[in-house]
């Protein structure tokens, strides 16, 4: 590509997605890729919940970068974060009961997402707004994708359907949706995807990864 | 750190919060009326679901389970009452469990709805399929109970959720139906009418 401009971007959101994916490659917030993956629908609406809040919350901190106090960036984080999931709570249950009555249960949680504050630390902080917004895409569109592919191996194996829909006729693997399989789905997930990146996609880059 | 430092980090921290809390109040107020019309649209919705052959679902009175406010209603198709719908509680595996019940003359379970809960995604949460909600159709009081072999004469347990399965059968729907049976034939307060104007 001719152009340096975007093939900046496009490396920040494929960074997010492959090189450092929030959940198989830098293990943070594996507690909801555990606790809220035993469906595949149940994983699509998360993921896609932490996409948003991700991307504004590192516009929005993007852009306060230069009045924050470093020394209390932690608690403005924490309120940007908690802000905008509240505001994604209130307002999807005013405008989408239905869709809400289903994600209402999850959307608090990810106030407490490791995944969030620490793009909002590591990257929105010290970056102007466009690649901010690139690195929230990118790391938001990991964590959807994370959860996609181990809620569909959890709910394909444990209950023989996807999204609700039957298709496996079979005694299903019940193990696989309660807590303990999901450790198993993300751990050998996290290997495969390991396995496939160092073989078809990796140049070596992970060696200084895991060197020290 | 400097008499600077700490008056900037207090105005930083001053104004963020104020702005913050601010666009929170300001959200708040525009969608809670909305969520407030929309929680009362979903309440009566579910009533007729519960009794489409009534034309009049009437709050007949109050009770209280688990130390929670809960109503019931007479059902009427005329001036004639065709049954009754009950919210009930049941102590779930992390939350108590909201339902409406309807039950027939005979006070055998016609339907039930849950309303809210928040039990585990994916294991509890499967108390809202038609799949085990059908169950209840037709059971009387006797047969409110949970078995974890297959079963069409009592409910069958969701697997992995017999707390959840459990809460909704022993204990909300049964509480509910024997609280309409104990006021209804033996108090009469029902077939007395509660007139409401």
């Amino acid at each position: 590509m001719p152009d340096t401009n975007k093939v900046n971007y496009w490396k920040l959101i494929t960074n997010g997605i492959v090189k450092e994916n929030t959940i198989f490659r830098l293990a943070l917030s594996l507690c909801p890729s555990i606790a809220v993956t035993n469906n595949l629908k149940n994983g699509v609406l998360m993921g896609s919940a932490v996409l948003f809040v991700q991307v504004m919350v590192n516009i929005t901190i993007s852009l306060m970068r230069k009045v924050i106090h470093p020394k209390i960036r932690l608690p403005i984080f924490m309120l940007v974060i908690s802000g905008w999931v509240t505001i994604t709570d209130m307002t999807m249950a005013a405008a989408v009961p239905d869709v809400y009555k289903q994600m209402g249960l999850y959307i608090q949680l990810i106030v407490a997402f490791a995944s969030i504050l620490a793009r909002a630390e590591m990257f929105a902080s010290k970056n102007k707004f466009a690649p901010s917004m690139a690195d929230g895409i990118g790391f938001g569109a990991g964590f959807l994708f994370a959860l996609t592919v181990i809620s569909f191996f959890r709910e394909l194996l444990g209950r023989g359907s996807l999204w609700g829909m039957p298709i496996i006729h079979a005694k299903p693997l019940l193990i696989m949706i309660m807590p303990a399989g999901g450790f198993f789905a993300v751990g050998i997930l996290m290997a495969a995807f390991n396995w496939f990146d160092a073989k078809y996609l990796g140049k070596g880059a992970r060696a200084s990864h895991y060197s020290h | 750190m400097t008499g600077k430092d700490i008056l900037k980090i207090t105005l930083n921290l001053v104004i963020v919060y104020l702005i913050g809390g601010l666009i929170l109040a300001f959200v708040y107020a525009k969608t809670s009326p909305i969520m407030f019309q929309n929680n009362k649209i979903a309440k009566e919705k579910a009533l007729k679901e519960l009794m489409p052959e009534a034309d009049k679902i009437e709050k007949a009175g109050d009770w209280t389970i688990h130390e929670k406010p809960a109503e019931y209603f007479a059902a009427k198709k005329g001036d004639e009452v065709i049954g009754y719908v009950v919210q009930s509680f049941g102590k779930g595996y992390s939350s108590y469990i909201d339902i409406l019940i309807a039950v027939d003359k005979g006070f055998k379970v016609q339907k039930i709805n849950i309303l809210h809960h928040a039990e585990t995604p994916g294991l509890g949460d499967e108390i809202e399929t038609v799949s085990f909600k059908g169950q209840f159709k037709d059971k009387d009081i006797e047969h409110l109970k949970v078995l974890k072999t297959d079963t069409t004469e009592f409910i069958q347990a969701i697997s992995g959720a017999t707390i959840s399965s459990r809460a909704v059968t022993e204990d909300a729907v049964k509480k509910g139906v024997e609280f309409l049976i104990k006021t209804i034939k033996e108090g009469g307060a029902g077939n007395a009418g509660h007139k409401q104007s």
